[in-house]
């Protein structure tokens, strides 16, 4: 087995499909990464008077009084408990836990892992990214079910080379801000899957969707992207449209997409500022996604104003 | 009695893109938006600040009358104040 070096387990099987879906997802480990994966029988209350704060079904506790993180998991027993200013965590998993895999590491570890790369400047965005046939690098930004995956899965189609559809990090790199992708399939929903028109792909069956490889499409993956362009989407109607977002709006979405500044005092000046550079490096767009995207020829650039 | 100081609440970062400022208050987990005249008026609060400090600061970056930059401030320090954004320094 492949090990990384900083992460340790009591169970050697838990740590090596921690490590194969790290290292198949490319993204570069945090410095210094101390990560202890336990895997216990009753996994340990800890007093927490903080507040919590829900996102899916993964409980966090941030900030103040305690400084230090507190991340559980509400489908079955696991919690982490992350160092205030260090990419230093434990997690305890139950055997309960173990039994859900492929969901523990997307939502659980994946959330105490965004935690753990925010120690190291990189910050999570839910967003999919893409690089068009100009060299030009694209940004989609919204929810689960804004069009970012059908999107993406289309751009690769048509030759873009694509990052990720959902799991971004934004990283400072002298004047500028790049984007690195979390590598992983690009996840289609029943509908997107039938607007794509593709044979094959990867039956997700606990997420009810179907997964491609950018390659599978005709792509290529890469690691970082420097937008250019930046389109906030939701899906509505039956023409695509993009108007300018203003300034206030730019802000207001990438917080809204990007909450996790609002955690914690560590490093959220850094990541506060980071938001606005690449507010400034961009040209920021609404835009409403409909099924005439699939028929336009240069797909998003068409509908550019 | 010395003129009371203000200054912006630890829990406050601040930023701005094109003339907008983004306010984000940490211990709510909340943000908002204020314009550019309120951007000025933040940035200075980095320090402590006493009210004729602010106007002085409106004067010299806009063209208004002490009256108009006074009642500007007045307004701003006050929303500022009840939503825990600026605090009276003891």
């Amino acid at each position: 087995m492949t090990a990384i070096p900083g992460i340790s387990s009591n169970d050697p099987a838990f740590e090596a499909a921690v490590t194969e879906w790290l290292i198949e997802s490319r993204m570069p480990l945090p410095a210094g990464l101390l990560l202890r994966l336990e895997v216990v029988d009753t996994v340990s209350q800890l007093d927490d008077p903080r507040e919590v704060f829900l996102q899916g079904d993964v409980e966090i506790r941030a900030g103040e009084p305690l400084g230090w993180v507190h991340i559980s998991w509400r489908t079955a027993p696991a919690r982490a408990r992350i160092e205030e200013h260090r990419p230093e965590a434990v997690l305890q998993v139950s055997r309960e836990a173990l039994g859900e895999l492929d969901y523990l590491l997307r939502s659980f570890l994946l959330v105490s892992l965004i935690f753990l790369w925010k120690r190291d400047g990189r910050y999570h965005v839910h967003a999919g990214t893409a690089i068009d046939s100009r060299g030009r690098g694209w940004m989609l930004i919204g929810n689960s079910r804004s069009g970012k995956s059908t999107t993406t899965a289309l751009l690769a189609s048509r030759g873009w080379r694509v990052s990720t559809d959902d799991i971004a990090f934004l990283e400072a790199r002298d004047d500028r801000v790049d984007v690195l992708g979390f590598r992983s399939p690009i996840a289609l929903r029943p509908g997107g899957f039938q607007l794509l028109g593709r044979a094959g792909g990867i039956a997700m069956e606990s997420r009810a969707k179907t997964g491609f490889w950018p390659e599978e499409l005709g792509s290529s993956w890469i690691q970082t992207v420097v937008p250019e362009i930046i389109v906030f989407t939701s899906v509505a109607g039956d023409r695509t449209t993009m108007s300018p977002a203003s300034p206030a709006a730019v802000m207001r979405e990438l917080m809204q997409w990007s909450l996790w500044v609002m955690f914690e005092p560590t490093a959220a000046q850094e990541h506060l500022d980071l938001l606005a550079r690449l507010g400034r490096q961009a040209r920021c767009y609404h835009a409403t996604l409909a099924p005439d995207l699939f028929a336009a020829p240069r797909a998003l650039e068409d509908f550019l104003p | 009695m010395s003129e009371p100081r203000y200054r912006r609440h630890a829990d406050i970062r601040l930023t701005s893109l094109e003339g907008e400022g983004v306010v984000l208050h940490l211990k709510e987990r909340r943000y908002f938006s204020v314009n550019e005249t309120g951007l000025v008026l933040l940035e200075a609060l980095k320090q402590p600040r006493s009210f004729g400090d602010l106007v002085a600061e409106l004067l010299r970056e806009y063209e208004v009358t002490e009256e108009t930059a006074a009642a500007t401030t007045r307004e701003f320090l006050d929303q500022c104040l009840a939503s825990a954004v600026v605090e009276t320094m003891e």
